[in-house]
């Protein structure tokens, strides 16, 4: 990797527990500013938990997540809630309000957080609606939409504050074929025409090899294997070929109990 | 962030120095509206000493040149740093504004 990359977001062994249940088991991973860097892995394996740390949504139980230089467990609210201007956030169902139309949709951030006047905000939200390519939307509903219409508006309303890192929660799940592609294609050009930082959380194989500059594999809240997407791609280590291969026999059991079954039916 | 205005060649030249953000943008705004409110018919900005433009800042300047093409007014874009008129490229707004190299050149072929 090249050394003179700046690290934009960097997690150095981050432990999560929920109850017993230890979630994150030692995570460090470093991602640099400009990149694609995918996290990928199972149902369960913690990337969602781990991208709610990286957004300042949770706390790691042990261990430092920092973002644009700053560790955030260390934040008071304001200090956090700057850093949080500084990102943008891509959820799975697109998040939309419902009562509000595409346009207030999009403009939410900048009425909530600027002193922007009305007549700007709709220029800046007529050029964000026009990169994802629905510009002249701005008066719909969104159950007007179809859900990857749906997903661009989200992706619209998380590049409206220029965000230096975006954060995109499974992008293409439940999307067919080509619109997954369309979304894809338009988080490569969003990447690398503005310059921003993309974490992408997924299990979408077509997807991860498509966008990714460099890839994450978590298992069992610990990094498998991380490496350019290439690398990742032709990797030798079993679990990560039976991930990639989609296989339901290998290395990783998908019925993991510890006790015996018999045993735990007349406990 | 600063405005500073000049008349030039019976042209008004504004001076912006600092970053065209979020935060500045409202103040660009409000200086260029007293131009606007006088109905200035030739408008050269000096963007040399801008170091930064966001998207409310780009959305500033297609809002001002919006109120002055209500009266017939022109506005001229000048000395734009590399990284910012890729900026204007990008979001295809080079095409809506007349960018022009140097601040000279824009005053001696403003007809």
């Amino acid at each position: 990797m090249d050394t003179e990359k700046e690290v934009i977001i960097s997690a150095r062994n981050v432990v999560k527990k929920f109850g017993e249940r230890a979630v994150l088991n030692g995570i460090t991973l470093d991602i640099y500013r400009g990149e694609t860097f995918v996290i990928m892995g199972g149902s369960g394996c913690g990337k969602s938990t781990f991208l709610r740390h990286l957004i300042g949504a949770l706390k790691p139980d042990s261990g430092k997540v920092s973002v644009l230089g700053k560790d955030l467990s260390g934040l008071d609210e304001d200090a956090l809630d700057a850093v949080k201007k500084k990102i943008g956030m891509c959820f799975q169902s697109a998040a939309l309000f419902d009562s509000m139309t595409v346009g207030e949709n999009v403009s939410l951030p900048l009425r909530e957080h600027t002193k922007l006047d009305r007549s700007v905000i709709d220029i800046v939200v007529k050029m964000k609606l026009e990169m994802v390519g629905l510009r002249g939307f701005e008066d719909l509903m969104p159950s007007q939409l179809s859900g990857g219409m749906r997903k661009r508006v989200g992706l619209a309303r998380a590049i409206v504050m220029d965000p230096e890192i975006i954060f995109y929660d499974e992008p293409t799940a439940g999307l067919d074929p080509i619109v997954a592609g369309v979304i894809d294609k338009l988080i490569l050009d969003l990447s690398k025409k503005l310059s921003i930082t993309s974490v992408v959380v997924t299990h979408d194989m077509k997807s991860v090899f498509s966008i990714a500059d460099r890839v994450a594999m978590l298992y069992e809240g610990r990094v498998l294997e991380v490496g350019e997407s290439d690398t990742v791609k032709n990797s030798k280590n079993p679990m990560v070929r039976q991930f990639i291969a989609g296989s339901p026999d290998g290395p990783i059991k998908f019925f993991q109990q510890k006790d015996d079954y018999l045993e735990q039916l007349i406990k | 962030m600063a405005v500073k205005i000049e008349e030039k060649n019976n042209l008004t030249v504004c001076y912006i120095d600092g970053e065209i953000d979020i935060n500045t943008s409202p103040d660009i705004k409000k200086a260029f509206e007293k131009l606007i409110a006088k109905k200035v018919p030739k408008i050269v900005i000096n963007l040399a000493k801008v170091t930064y433009v966001d998207s409310s800042g780009l959305a500033t300047l297609v809002e001002i040149l919006k109120n002055m093409r209500t009266y017939g007014g022109r506005m001229r874009l000048t000395n734009m740093a590399h990284k910012i008129k890729s900026l204007f490229e990008i979001t295809k707004l080079e095409k809506l504004f007349e960018i022009i190299e140097d601040e000279a050149e824009a005053i001696t072929t403003f007809i």
